[in-house]
């Protein structure tokens, strides 16, 4: 210490995609404040889909003109690696069209201050006012994904956890019907949310007890140096592990992800289910593998029994599901128990970039599959908004036979049936986890698919073998957003399905240099 | 001399986790969390003392900052639940469930 | 001579190849997709598409007609269908381009015609769609350079089928049709699918060229089941005896359907198959072989007699279909000879049969779609134009002489009579029956007394159907002696299929053919005596034993409800038996299991936030408890 700062480098060119998606979240806040009430959805449109798409392009820059860095950026907090421009980009792609979602009106609350059944929730309605806030919102959360997905750092990692996490648990309590509901949703995901990120945390101070930094890095070479590790390191390692396994889901942590994705407005766990997934699983990729790695032998059998609970749990829970959110949402941590798999099949250096890119390639396909299922969901309505029980939905492919299609096309790729993504992914991920010595696991991944595939195919026989209810919900005319949603969706699980091959050598590409520390 | 912190922090986590499993009304489960946070900003400053570096007093800061934060969001949602139930009870917002 | 090697290719329009199958594919996702919104333009948009992969189909023609033979084959990769197994890529070859001709050269005629034809119909914009995506099937079953691409196209023009048999749903019997047709192919469908497992699991591979190439060494029993394995799936395609049934339903679709999915191009997939397949799994002599030929002439000779008692003008000419088909059958069991004629068949068949069909449309279009040839009679001088065609494709398939059919059909009966005497007088006969059948048709329908009913007012198409009529007609004239005489045909299909040891030389006139051309005169004078100069009854007379035979398919229904489906009943219903007994008990019970577990389970999710954080808390507990033990370990 000599009395001289050393002014931090900071790489702005690399972190340019990040940064303007967060920058496009503060100029929505201005414009919050400053702009016209009728005015300010004109401008958040433009604004927020521009700067997705902007990012995206910065990325895709980034990866074709400057290749992938060598070293940590923002003096080693960021990791702008192969595997993290990859994420960047499904988290892009996933949020564009879950924008395109949101963006649809008569979703959100038309005053969120009112109380439910009140005249001034009557007046709010009468005016037509809507929560523009709702942009700026999903702004900062997609942020935040961005960030999580890439902290090299877990200090960033858990402000990263909290920029994602905290708009979106506003954002729960919006829906415009089934208030209560929403509220609730709210408030329990808010609860549960604040807990887990307490557990977390408390798990970074014993991690940095041990090592004495919270750079992932640093960690995994203290690990490597330090010998006789103590009881305290493991409790760290278990409490972290219970942040991140809370947030993609996986039993026991799974309790909130039913009633948050069943009372959240739809498009907003379209946003859940498909974006924070991805981000999450890119958080848990750093810290087991980057930070963790060389304690494998120790995460690996406690991974073995949460990613087979996980996959029980999901599987067998979503059999009776009688609402159609519940039901997806059950899918969704059957699906985080399959990708854990691909998180357990570590071994050298070939063997992880395997399993690295299975990972990325399925949370590509179940990403878009997922928000072009949930934009499905949006689309069947009756008198109270969208009819999420599953009996309002039989004979519904006599109804609309093409909405039901796609909608039972959606299925068959969840249950990973040839010729959808679905089945790719899956085939992508379990693959090298037979040759990384994950052969049990891949077994019970095999027989919960099998479980799970019945319950996707009950769905399809009501739809399309049931009578019709008489008083059966109508399918709404999809506003411009929601179809291309539906389409784009529906096209990428027929292309990844038929031709996998460009974006199964991109992941290749993508997770061949693996992470760097 | 640092196990002392720790002890307590860990207390305090634990006295924190338990107010939540315990406690019903949203406010004080929330302060729980709160207080959560706080017994690892205690671990963070002790393990920063014992290592000899700043990193865990920086971080600190950072925590206080997001906590912060989060109290802004979570009195909105608690106070919204609560205009529309008129009760702050964690246990009465129940229809979500099996 | 055997096939040439097959060549890695890139670059050219051969290189882009894969624009054939995705254009019509992209028109049909637009017409499915788009909805009611592309109804105004969506028919001229798969005319569109189809046209734009004829031309494609033809500049790569051109390209191939530029390299030398031994250069002809090329194969270019697309992408890796299931990583380590299938890669997905297309052959273009002299074969497989001339189906791809065929293919988008007729269904861009038949496209055309459609417009007319299906013009006041409200689903136009489906129908179109559908049959885009019936182009786009087609050709890659005929372009995909392996097995599993062959049958991917293969569903897929069943699906096609399907849902053009059962266009006009509203009709209980197109619905009942399309179900038949379906049903009956999955039969060989399933064939096939065994076929090429079983050919994944000899060779390793799917793909033609490694296929072909260590054919030869495996065990001669593998190979015969090999071939009597696609033979089942050609079977069922190629509506060849015993799955020729669904055919005569078939026709319940809108006459362009007929056409050119049921008569110029999927039910000649069969044949391709053989033929693709033919040096490898049907060589000449083998047991494989043997059984093609004897399909073929079993079920020429059941389409012809089918055809002479029917007096709905399509389902004759499906008769006619199955019974030209045979010959073609025929003539892909004898080696490359035959493989050169059933070829030059096939696309001539393709011509004058949906020259044939359209002109049935025609006909149907001027009788507000009557079918019954006992209600037509006299219309040559009302629908000049479509009698004139009807008539050249009826000239020639019967086989007049120096027309289309004369050339191809005379050829495989020759080449059958050298390979042996009694294939080839049986398929003599079957001309001769042709002729008969074929003549009545005419007779009935253009000549004698107007039988019409009461308010028909026959009337010419107009140009959009008559201008295909005329196009087709003239394919149906000249097509056969360009492609058989001075070798043209034979000469372009030896890279691909392996040629003949010397040229072919055609004889205008030796036995079987005379006797041929006799047959045919005695059976068309029968049918003048019959049909043309005698009153035809408006309600068919009862008939002999034969004639009642002839009506009802041969009993082939009635064959196959007595032989397969009663059995197959009883034998599902012991299944079921000991199914709900043995089988369902276990899988039940663990249905019920599972089911019972999740139903107590969900009732852990309270409701209560708290428990929730307890299950955290337990969680958190647990895994850091795990993580101890096995840390200390």
């Amino acid at each position: 210490m000599n009395g001289a700062i050393e002014a931090p480098t900071i790489e702005y060119g690399q972190l340019m995609p990040m940064l303007l998606v967060f920058g496009a979240a503060v100029v929505g806040v201005l414009i919050e404040a400053l702009a016209p009430r009728y005015l300010r959805k004109a401008i958040h449109v433009p604004v927020t889909l521009l700067s997705l798409a902007g990012a995206f392009a910065l990325i895709i820059l980034q990866a074709v003109r400057d290749g992938v860095p060598e070293q940590a950026s923002a003096m080693g907090a960021i990791a702008v690696d192969g595997p993290a421009l990859f994420i960047w980009g499904v988290i892009l792609v996933l949020a564009f069209i879950s924008m395109l979602l949101i963006n649809d009106d008569d979703q959100f609350v038309a005053q969120a201050a009112a109380v439910p059944g009140s005249p001034e929730e009557e007046d709010a309605v009468a005016q037509g006012g809507a929560h523009t806030e709702v942009y700026p919102l999903a702004l900062f959360a997609i942020g935040g994904m961005l960030l999580f997905s890439s902290a090299n750092d877990l200090l960033i990692m858990f402000v990263a956890l909290e920029v994602m996490s905290l708009p979106l648990y506003l954002l729960c309590g919006l829906a415009r019907r089934r208030r209560l509901l929403s509220q609730e949703a709210s408030v329990k995901y808010f609860l549960l949310g604040a807990f887990s990120s307490g557990f977390f945390l408390y798990g970074m101070a014993l991690v940095y007890g041990f090592a004495g930094t919270v750079d992932l890095g640093g960690i995994s070479s203290a690990l490597a140096s330090v010998g006789g590790q103590d009881s305290l390191l493991y409790i760290g390692v278990a409490l972290l592990g219970v942040g991140l396994f809370f947030k993609i889901g996986a039993a026991p942590f799974q309790a909130w992800k039913p009633d948050v994705y069943q009372g959240a407005p739809t498009p907003i766990t379209a946003l859940m289910a498909s974006g924070t997934l991805v981000a999450a699983f890119g958080a848990v990729l750093r810290v087991f593998w980057v930070a963790l790695g060389n304690l494998d032998w120790d995460w690996r059998p406690v991974m073995w029994a949460v990613a087979i609970l996980t996959m029980v749990v999901g599987a067998i829970l979503a059999i009776t599901q009688t609402d159609i959110k519940r039901m997806l949402a059950y899918s969704s941590i059957a699906h985080a128990g399959f990708l854990l798999i691909g998180v357990i099949a570590t071994g050298d250096a070939e063997q992880n970039s395997g399993s690295l890119s299975g990972i990325l390639f399925y949370l590509l396909t179940y990403g878009i599959t997922t928000v072009g299922a949930f934009a499905v969901v949006t689309m069947v309505r009756d008198a109270g908004g969208e009819a999420g029980h599953l009996s309002r939905w039989a004979g519904l492919g006599k109804r609309s036979p093409l909405l039901a299609g796609i909608f039972a096309f959606f299925l068959l790729a969840f249950a990973g049936i040839p010729l959808t993504s679905g089945f790719f992914g899956k085939y992508a991920v379990f693959a090298p986890a037979v040759s990384g010595g994950a052969l049990g696991l891949v077994v019970v991944g095999v027989i919960s698919s099998a479980v799970a595939a019945f319950f996707y195919v009950r769905v399809i026989v009501l739809m399309f073998f049931s009578e019709p209810a008489a008083d059966g919900p109508t399918v709404a005319l999809p506003s411009v957003g929601t179809a291309a949603v539906v389409t784009i969706a529906a096209a990428a699980t027929v292309v990844l399905g038929v031709f996998p091959q460009p974006v199964l050598d991109l992941a290749d590409q993508a997770a061949s240099a693996l992470f760097i520390r | 001399m640092t196990t002392h912190y720790l002890v307590l922090s860990a207390l305090l986590f634990a006295i924190g986790a338990v107010g939540v499993l315990v406690r019903r009304n949203a406010i004080v489960v929330f302060m729980c969390v709160e207080l959560m946070l706080n017994a690892c900003n205690l671990a963070f400053v002790t393990f920063a003392r014992q290592h000899g570096n700043l990193d865990g007093q920086l971080i600190a800061f950072f925590v206080m900052v997001v906590a912060a934060a989060e109290v802004v969001v979570g009195l909105a949602i608690i106070v919204t639940i609560f205009r529309t139930r008129r009760s702050a009870s964690v246990d009465d917002a129940n229809l979500l469930k099996y | 001579m055997e096939p040439v090697e097959i060549i890695q290719h890139s670059g050219g329009v051969i290189g882009v190849a894969w624009l054939m199958i995705a254009l019509p594919l992209l028109g049909a996702a637009i017409l499915l997709l788009g909805g009611r919104r592309t109804d105004r333009w969506g028919h001229l948009l798969g005319v569109v598409m189809s046209l734009a992969s004829f031309a494609v189909a033809v500049l790569a023609f051109v390209e191939l007609l530029g390299m030398s033979g031994d250069q002809r084959r090329r194969e270019i990769e697309l992408f890796q269908f299931i990583p380590g197994m299938v890669d997905m890529g297309l052959l273009i070859d002299p074969l497989s381009i001339a189906f791809a001709l065929l293919i988008t050269g007729v269904g861009s005629l038949i496209h055309i015609y459609s417009i007319g034809y299906m013009s006041h119909d409200p689903g136009r914009r489906r129908f179109f769609s559908y049959l885009n995506l019936f182009v786009a099937a087609m050709l890659l079953l005929v372009l995909a350079d392996n097995y599993v691409g062959l049958y991917i196209g293969w569903e897929g023009v069943g699906l096609a089928s399907y849902l053009l048999i059962g266009f006009w749903q509203h009709k209980p019997s197109a619905a009942t049709a399309a179900q038949k047709a379906f049903i009956v192919n999955r039969v060989g469908d399933f064939g096939l699918a065994i076929g090429v497992f079983l050919i994944w699991t000899t060779f390793g591979s799917v793909a033609y060229g490694p296929v072909f190439q260590v054919a030869g060494q495996a065990e001669q029993g593998v190979l015969t089941a090999i071939g009597l394995l696609l033979l089942l799936g050609a079977c069922g395609k190629s509506a060849q005896l015993p799955l020729q049934s669904w055919l005569l339903d078939a026709m319940e679709g809108p006459t362009p359907v007929s056409a050119l999915i049921h008569a110029a191009t999927m039910v000649t997939a069969g044949v391709y198959l053989v033929v693709r397949s033919g040096a490898a799994f049907f060589p000449v002599g083998s047991t494989a072989a043997l059984v093609v030929t004897v399909v073929g002439v079993a079920t020429l000779l059941a389409g012809a007699i089918i055809g002479t008692a029917k007096d709905d003008i399509k389902k004759g000419l499906a008769g006619s279909t199955m019974s030209q088909i045979g010959y073609m059958m025929l003539g892909a069991g004898l080696g490359p000879v035959g493989y050169v004629f059933a070829i030059g068949h096939l696309i001539t068949h393709g011509f004058f049969k949906a020259n044939l069909f359209l002109g049935a449309g025609s006909i149907m279009h001027a009788m507000n779609d009557e079918v019954d040839m006992r209600k037509y009679g006299g219309l040559r001088k009302l629908l000049p134009v479509t009698f004139v065609t009807f008539f050249i494709g009826y000239l020639a398939i019967i086989g007049f002489p120096l027309l289309s059919g004369y050339f191809t059909k005379d050829g495989i009966i020759e080449t059958a009579m050298h390979h042996s005497p009694v294939l080839g007088w049986l398929a003599v006969l079957g001309a001769g029956i042709t002729g008969f059948y074929m003549s009545r048709m005419v007779f009935m329908t253009f000549f004698g007394q107007k039988r019409w009913a009461e308010d028909a007012h026959p009337h010419e198409s107009p140009a959009v159907m008559t201008v295909p009529l005329i196009i087709l007609s003239i394919g149906s004239i000249f097509l056969g002696g360009y492609l058989v005489l001075g070798n043209t045909l034979a000469n372009w299909l030896a890279p691909a299929v392996g040629g003949p040891e010397e040229p072919i030389e055609f004889h205008f006139v030796t036995t079987p053919g005379i006797a041929t051309l006799v047959l045919v005169a005695i059976g068309a004078a029968f049918a003048w005596m019959k049909y043309g100069r005698a009153e035809v009854p408006v309600v068919a007379p009862r008939g002999s034993f034969v004639t009642t035979f002839a009506r009802r398919d041969l009993y082939g229904d009635a064959i196959n409800e007595s032989l397969l489906m009663r059995p197959g009943q009883w034998l599902t219903r012991l299944a079921v038996f000991f199914d709900n007994r043995g089988v369902d008990g276990v899988v039940n019970g663990i249905a019920a299991g599972i089911g019972g577990t999740s139903g107590r389970l969900r009732r852990i999710q309270t409701g209560f936030a708290r428990s929730y954080a307890l299950s955290i808390l337990f969680g958190a507990a647990v895994v850091a408890g795990a993580l101890l033990l096995v840390g200390n370990i």
